[in-house]
């Protein structure tokens, strides 16, 4: 059959429904390269996409352009977007980790030195309380009487030493110190320990180790760094 | 007793997608560079017109979204072999994702029957070129769907058959439980009427 004869069979081999011999016969000619041929098939191939093309459109859901383009790697595949998600939660959370510990450490540092200090302080009750439960510690007040004196005592236990409780205490200056001095009779002032006291004036201080029973007290202010011998006046004092 | 099995539902709607842009070639040679844009271009011109006609043919999303995917990457694989000068991208795209379309109709049937369409050299993008500009305008579309209302019940069963089925004669025959030459009458017939319709048309 000549070109024209099989003007009918093209729109059939276009869309696949030509069988056994009559397919052949249309391959035959097109592979001859007629552009009769060729323009039969290629008119037929344009009524088919005409056809095609004018289906009921639907919507596709937005995640097949995703997919599509994640199969040519152009763009992250379907779940690739929730991983990069993921990625960027762990990051968020790993920097949040990293403040939150940084603040942690700096709390459990805060924590520990303040637990030192008050254990410190506890000891250091302990210790005075022990020391005026003892039957031998004697006691010397000061400040009684005076306009605006600090005021306190002195205990003093030959075996244990010095316990001095203070209040009303002025503040002290820049770079400075109380100092308590030991003053033996007829003898040169002992430094006896450097102390600070409170926001409120108070302080509590002990000098620890055997002291001789007939001695003066007595508290300076000196530089923080303490002095061998009082520089200033004395503050004040108690004898016993 | 077949139209009672085989309700004629196919609605043709009005072309809403260029078949062949002037663009084609500048879009086919960065497609052929593996331009990273090119692809999302192409999917935003014919992505909506391949998954309507695709979910149209399976009637079902999942595999429609799975063969859609099929089409495009197909595509991509052969945009080599595609001429960019003379190729038209949209009746290569639509054929190719008919044919992914018939391939997974008879898959899911489970069937391979004598006769079943042999599909592949249908979509060869050598076959896709030297269109008339004319040929898949929209007013030419208009001229179809004009022409295929004027089908006898028959002949629309066997062009909806034939298109969106994938069935080869043989298997219209036994759907429709009529003679394969009576069935192969009604198609021949189908066909030319369309034809000689768009012909008309170009001719007046």
């Amino acid at each position: 059959m000549n070109c024209d004869d099989l003007r009918d069979s093209y729109e059939l081999f276009s869309l696949g429904l030509l069988e056994g011999e009559e397919r052949r016969e249309i391959e035959a000619h097109l592979a001859r390269n007629c552009t009769v041929c060729q323009k039969y098939l290629r008119d037929a191939l344009g009524v088919n996409a005409l056809m095609l093309s004018q289906v009921q459109e639907v919507v596709p859901p937005s995640r097949l352009r995703r997919r599509v383009m994640a199969s040519v790697g152009q763009e992250p595949a379907g779940w690739g977007w929730v991983a990069a998600l993921a990625a960027a939660c762990s990051l968020i959370v790993a920097l949040w980790l990293s403040v939150e510990k940084r603040t942690t450490d700096h709390e459990l540092t805060t924590a520990r030195a303040s637990l030192q200090q008050t254990l410190a302080e506890r000891d250091r009750l302990e210790q005075a309380f022990t020391f005026l439960n003892q039957p031998e510690t004697r006691q010397v007040n000061f400040g009684q009487g005076q306009p605006a004196p600090p005021r306190g005592n002195f205990f003093l236990n030959p075996r244990m030493g010095v316990l001095l409780i203070a209040s009303n205490l002025p503040a002290l200056p820049a770079g400075k110190a109380y100092e308590m001095w030991v003053i033996p009779k007829g003898g040169a002032p002992h430094p006896a320990g450097l102390f600070q006291s409170s926001p409120q004036g108070t302080a509590m201080h002990i000098l620890a180790g055997a002291v001789d029973s007939n001695v003066t007290l007595a508290v300076t202010i000196e530089p923080e760094s303490g002095s061998p011998a009082p520089t200033s006046s004395v503050l004040f004092a108690g004898g016993f | 007793m077949f139209a009672r099995l085989i309700p004629i539902s196919l609605a043709l709607a009005l072309l809403q997608v260029s078949l062949r842009s002037k663009d084609d070639g500048d879009l086919s040679r960065r497609l052929r560079a593996r331009d990273a844009g090119a692809m999302r271009e192409l999917y935003d011109r014919y992505g909506r017109l391949v998954y309507s006609l695709i979910l149209r043919m399976v009637r079902n999303s999942g595999a429609a979204e799975d063969l859609v995917q099929e089409t495009f990457l197909r595509i991509w694989n052969r945009m080599q072999a595609f001429d960019e000068e003379r190729g038209a991208l949209g009746p290569w795209v639509l054929a190719v994702a008919r044919n992914r379309a018939i391939d997974y109709l008879r898959s899911a049937d489970g069937k391979m029957s004598v006769g079943a369409l042999e599909l592949d050299h249908l979509e060869h993008p050598g076959r896709f070129c030297d269109f008339e500009d004319r040929a898949l305008s929209l007013d030419r579309a208009r001229r179809l769907k004009d022409a295929f209302e004027k089908l006898t019940p028959h002949q629309k069963t066997v062009v909806e058959l034939a298109y969106y089925e994938g069935l080869s004669q043989t298997e219209m025959a036994e759907r429709m439980q009529q003679p394969l030459g009576t069935v192969k009458t009604w198609v021949r017939s189908a066909l030319k009427v369309l034809r000689e319709q768009l012909s008309e048309a170009a001719a007046v």
